[in-house]
């Protein structure tokens, strides 16, 4: 953390604390001594859906407890409104969550479930039951308020789940993997009802999940997590375009990746040597280091001019999608390269010799000294 | 198809069946038989009301009720936080609880009821113990007592308390308090409207079967209070064994039964109707 000013940190300004609605400052945990967030820093804006993209183990569902309040950080603070949460309990913070295994409770009935926060707020049965009624029919679930829970279906419970974090008219909405549970189909579905849902009342929401198309698809910006840290926190084009590091390049989205080591400079091109030949890309870098190259499938072509990069390789697999090809290559001993072609190609075979073509400004080069893990 | 199969696997049932109509429902129906009868034989109610006018009877029947009553109360708020330990405990831990409970029940009631005698005594464990915390300045008579017997026959039973509690809370999805405490309810709601009824089918389950034992206790009571303040089954056995009096203890057993069944088909109902909508 940078050290702010005093008068900065007290965040008076209203459009302040609209850009750091939510401030989650230099939160630290450890289990039993094995440290899982390292000063962790993360800062979300009113009304946004931002989501949390990371891959299993990486801290995602700490973080969101512990914004929650329904897990202790060790050190650093939650910051909501301009207000610090950090030691209230979490029935105090009118943060709502909705759990990956959705959480309804059993012996209550689908109306009862959708009134629990309304009446834990002391209001009486009479007064909650339009706004049960409103919610239930927010989610389209207006037919089911005498139901029990154990009769519905996945994706129903989803939407009770949905409408009993909404009902109470929570400051924050967590998510936790939503539509883990739900079959692709549903899963689109939902997203597209939540993202409007959230968006038409102003919600600001996180949202967390570890499939990158469904990040991409539902949220305005998105923050790669990996081992307790924040890799990237960028919008999905961006994240999707420019990489910051090897990392959520290949999280996020399909890429190919090449070794290699730079040999000198060519203007703002850096000059690289690989198995496969040499390559250029956009940078500057010392001669001598050692790099990662990437390129994303569909930037692939098959023939190209004079100035672009490519490569020659043998194919090894092809791969009709229907709204796609993909072509794949494993030159000797080197890594799999990926070209992903629009609609149907036939003509292409297993053994055929090809050469990949790509721009050099579609070139994502990163300093491989500096990367411990890949 | 799956319908004889089904009904083939009903067979399975018929040893069970027989052993248990055999065993207990023959003797039991002979004895119930026999309490409505009077020394010819012919059909009669008169020694149930002789039952319960009299004064002594009364005064049993009151006592027994008195202390399975409390017997259950005891083992239940004893029962709840161990079953709410073991429902955090893991691995070893969890073991350890399971031995704690299952091991007293393979050491008998006698070994059980003379170690109790040694606490229990004018200068034993408690009493010491009471006067050291400054509590009491003479010795308290507790043996022969009736807290006595409820300390006592509560320790026995409380493995059929913990255990039935225990299974409902480990079924219990641990995000459900979690859920709630987000909703905005704090730590008393989240226990009154979410984990006490979710647990509850688990509690009537122990509590009846805590009451239907520690109602017909026999040998705890006699262990610990003696021939001094009776219970029902003491009688029970007195009027078959000492005073010859079948009537008596046919009777007497009929009503215990009676209670007996009545908490067990209670019980069930109210589980029933409270799992009903789980
Ligand atoms: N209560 C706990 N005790 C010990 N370790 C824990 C506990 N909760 C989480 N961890 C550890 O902290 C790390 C992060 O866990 P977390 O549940 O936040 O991951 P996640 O990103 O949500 O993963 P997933 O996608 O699988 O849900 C993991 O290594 C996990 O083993
Ligand atoms: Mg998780």
């Amino acid at each position: 953390m940078l050290n702010r000013p005093a008068h900065e940190q007290r965040a008076a300004s209203p459009a302040m604390t609209d850009e750091r609605y939510l401030d989650v400052v230099a939160v630290r945990k450890s289990f039993k001594g094995v440290t899982v967030m390292d000063g962790m820093n993360f800062r979300v804006a009113r009304g946004e859906l931002v989501s949390l993209l990371g891959p299993s183990g990486c801290g995602k569902t700490t973080l969101l407890r512990i914004v929650a309040g329904l897990m202790q950080a060790d050190d650093g603070s939650v910051i909501l409104a301009g207000r610090n949460i950090s030691s209230l309990p979490p029935h105090k913070r009118n943060i709502s969550v909705v759990f990956q295994n959705y959480a309804l409770f059993p012996h209550l009935s689908v109306a009862e479930n959708v009134a629990f926060g309304l009446r834990a707020r002391g209001m009486s049965k009479a007064d909650a039951v339009q706004p049960v009624r409103e919610a239930l029919a927010l989610v389209r679930m207006q037919d089911f308020a005498d139901r029990s829970i154990g009769g519905l279906s996945g994706g129903q419970q989803q939407r009770i789940a949905v409408a009993r974090a909404l009902v109470v008219r929570p400051d924050l909405l967590l998510l936790d993997e939503p539509f883990s549970a739900l079959d692709r189909k549903l899963r689109e579905t939902m997203q597209v009802e939540l993202k409007s849902l959230l968006r038409d009342r102003g919600i600001t929401g996180i949202f967390v999940t570890h499939d990158q198309e469904e990040a991409m698809g539902v949220s305005d910006r998105i923050a790669v997590m990996n081992a307790g840290r924040i890799e990237q926190f960028a919008d999905p084009s961006t994240l999707y375009a420019s990489p910051a590091t090897p990392f959520v390049m290949d999280f996020v989205g399909l890429s190919t990746r090449l070794s290699g080591r730079v040999t000198g400079q060519e203007g703002a091109r850096v000059v690289v040597e690989t198995a496969l030949g040499t390559l250029r890309a956009p940078g500057g870098l010392a001669t001598g280091t050692p790099v990662l190259i990437g390129v994303r499938p569909e930037l692939i072509r098959l023939e190209g001019g004079a100035g672009m990069n490519r490569v020659d390789l043998v194919l090894e697999d092809v791969a009709i999608l229907g709204s796609k090809t993909m072509l794949q290559g494993r030159p000797d001993g080197g890594d799999r390269l990926l070209c992903e072609l629009a609609g149907i190609r036939n003509g292409k075979a297993r053994g055929d010799a090809i050469s990949f073509h790509w721009a050099v400004e579609d070139t994502l080069i990163y300093d491989a000294s500096a990367e411990v893990t890949t | 198809m799956t319908a004889t199969r089904a009904d083939r696997i009903g067979l399975l049932v018929l040893p069970g069946l027989a052993y248990l109509g055999l065993i207990y429902a023959l003797p039991l129906f002979l004895l119930l038989l026999k309490s409505f009868r009077d020394a010819t034989g012919a059909f009669s109610v008169a020694e149930f009301v002789q039952i319960f006018g009299d004064p002594l009877q009364r005064s049993i029947m009151a006592r027994t009720l008195r202390v399975a009553f409390l017997v259950t109360l005891l083992a239940l708020v004893i029962a709840w936080p161990t079953a709410i330990v073991m429902r955090r405990a893991k691995g070893g831990w969890l073991s350890l609880f399971l031995v704690a409970m299952i091991l007293p029940m393979s050491l008998g009631v006698v070994v059980k009821a003379f170690a109790w005698s040694i606490l229990f005594r004018t200068n034993g464990f408690i009493n010491q113990a009471m006067m050291a915390l400054g509590l009491t300045d003479a010795p308290v008579r507790l043996l022969f007592t009736e807290t006595a017997l409820v300390i006592g026959a509560a320790n026995v039973f409380l493995p059929f308390m913990v255990l039935p509690i225990y299974a409902v809370l480990q079924q219990q999805d641990p995000n459900l308090p979690d859920a709630a405490a987000t909703l905005g309810a704090g730590p008393y709601q989240r226990f009154f409207k979410v984990i006490l009824p979710l647990a509850l089918p688990g509690v009537v389950a122990g509590c009846a079967f805590v009451f239907s034992m520690a109602v017909s206790m026999y040998v705890i009571p006699s262990l610990i209070i003696g021939e001094r303040q009776q219970t029902v089954a003491m009688q029970i056995a007195r009027s078959f064994l000492f005073l010859r009096n079948e009537q008596l203890g046919s009777s007497l057993s009929t009503i215990l039964l009676l209670i007996a069944v009545s908490v067990v088909l209670g019980s069930s109902w109210l589980a029933a109707r409270l799992g009903a909508r789980q």
